[in-house]
């Protein structure tokens, strides 16, 4: 990693500076001359840092400020400062060190995804388990009871045609039985009672297929052991993949392929081929959301890519778009912006565990409102033997 | 609920799991016992004969493979069958090992859980 240097003066104007600092601040070297240091911190520590340099001629380490680059936005720096002191101890300028330390946050926040997806698969995993055992009775008692129900409202056909004839022909006694058995069903409405009953177990049956679903997806996330490693063709999974899912989507969208020559893949292929699916559904739905009930259709673009030693698959749509505020969070477990019922939050967690687990990165950029587009960069042969 | 069909052992932990798969064989025609822990059901084994086992997995003391590893020395033509929220976890040399014919998962499939039964044991209602 490059030292960036700049020397400035005691009104705080650049005098001199290295070529990593022009690069890290995207400018050429004469461009930085005589600008004013501070200018270039576009937060208030980083401008603290030079200024009370020169102010107080003390020496700071490594503070981490963010700098701006012409055109390319807020770089994360690690800044030094030190005074250059004339006679008398009179603060003369000062020398400004930094580094340009992007990649080392890139490398953090990666390192804490992925031992933020370990935890939550150890406690996913656990979960789902200890779900399954009494979802076990629930399911199988409520299709139980939907029979129970179903033998009641038989039985009680019969004790309505029953009460009818002994209401009519039958001993005082008997008749009188008959009216009071007519006064209980009305009073306590035997033909709701009977269809609500079954209805209620329907809905749980609904909710209870839904929990299903979710431990499925705790499962899959947390519990990759599907297919074996194989040295894949990566159009070939991606193909078939938009094959399954275009019946669901043909209505809305029009899909367009651009697939490079690849390399063979060292790769889980049915995994890949999940995250693909997770892809596609989520670019169909993001569609479907944008357009609603009109009559127009959406795009959706799979490209692949061959760069040196990565294969690249992205798969681009112009759907709703993720919200800025959200991007950060959408590889986050149990994040979702669709409505209940519809997402687990799971999808794309777990895609970002098995690309991860390929020795590879996903990414995301998004315009709201306007489209998103998810690359999978994957290396040729990223999966070592421990995998 | 005794009938005169297949005698067949259920073991859980889980009492409500015992119950809820004696409401869903109710009319299957199996003689159904139960128990709760493996020691109760070896007791059982210990003082009479059975057509099938279906066991939980996960038990406090012994896994079910175990379990039926063990009941199959006991009671050698006894069909045995695993019952289990989670089927990964369980190797299948494991299964072939201890003889285990049918693996159920939970949740079950009524219907499939029916006709697993009936296949395993080769008679019912």
């Amino acid at each position: 990693m490059n030292t960036a240097v700049l020397v400035v003066d005691a009104d705080s104007h650049v005098v001199r500076c290295n070529d990593a600092a022009a690069a890290i601040l995207g400018r050429a070297p004469e461009a930085l001359h005589g600008s004013s240091a501070g200018a270039w911190f576009v937060d208030v520590r980083g401008q603290a840092v030079v200024e009370r340099t020169l102010a107080e001629g003390v020496r700071f380490k490594g503070a981490e400020a963010m700098v701006d680059r012409v055109g390319g936005g807020a770089v994360p720096v690690g800044i030094s400062c030190a005074p250059i002191l004339g006679p008398g101890g009179r603060v003369r300028g000062a020398v400004a060190t930094f580094q340009d330390l992007s990649e080392m946050h890139q490398l953090r926040q990666q390192v804490l995804q992925t031992e933020k997806m370990a935890s939550i698969g150890q406690l996913a995993a656990g979960v789902a388990h200890e779900i399954n055992n009494p979802m076990g009775f629930i399911h199988a008692n409520l299709f139980q009871l939907a029979e129970y129900a179903g033998d009641l409202r038989q039985l009680w056909g019969e004790v309505e045609q029953l009460q009818k004839v002994v209401s009519q022909a039958g001993s005082p006694e008997v008749r009188e039985a008959a009216a009071r058995l007519a006064t209980l069903a009305e009073e306590v409405d035997v033909d709701f009672l009977l269809s609500d009953l079954a209805k209620a177990i329907r809905e749980s049956q609904e909710g209870s297929e839904r929990i299903r679903h979710i431990v499925q997806d705790l499962r899959d996330f947390s519990h990759q052991d599907n297919g074996e490693l194989s040295l894949a063709d990566v159009n070939q999974c991606l193909d078939s993949t938009a094959n399954i899912v275009w019946p669901m989507m043909k209505h809305l969208v029009q899909l367009e392929k651009n697939y490079a020559d690849l390399p063979a893949v060292t790769c889980y292929p049915m995994q890949l081929k999940q995250v693909f699916m997770n892809l596609l559904v989520n670019a169909f739905q993001a569609i479907e959301s944008k357009l609603g009930a009109s009559a127009e259709t959406g795009h959706i673009v799979l490209r692949t890519e061959h760069h040196g030693a990565d294969v690249v698959i992205s798969v681009a749509d112009t759907g709703v778009g993720i919200a800025a505020g959200d991007l950060d969070r959408i590889f986050d477990p149990f994040f979702t912006t669709k409505k209940v019922g519809a997402g687990t939050g799971l999808g794309l967690s777990t895609s970002y565990n098995i690309v991860q687990r390929h020795g590879g990165r996903i990414e995301a950029d998004s315009q709201a409102g306007e489209g998103t587009c998810f690359r999978v960069v994957l290396p040729v042969d990223g999966i070592g033997d421990d995998a | 609920m005794t009938r005169d069909g297949p005698s067949l052992l259920i073991v859980d932990d889980e009492a409500r799991i015992l119950s809820a798969l004696q409401r869903t064989l109710r009319r299957e025609g199996y003689e159904i016992v139960t128990a709760e822990t493996v020691d109760e059901a070896f007791e059982i084994l210990d003082r009479r004969d059975v057509d099938g086992i279906l066991s939980d997995h996960k038990m406090p003391g012994m896994t079910g493979v175990q379990f039926l590893g063990e009941a199959g020395r006991r009671r050698p033509a006894a069909v045995r069958m695993i019952i289990t929220g989670w089927t990964e976890e369980i190797p299948r040399e494991d299964l072939e090992e201890v003889g285990v014919c049918a693996l159920v998962t939970k949740p079950w499939d009524d219907a499939k859980l029916k006709a697993t039964l009936r296949r395993a044991l080769g008679g019912g209602a």
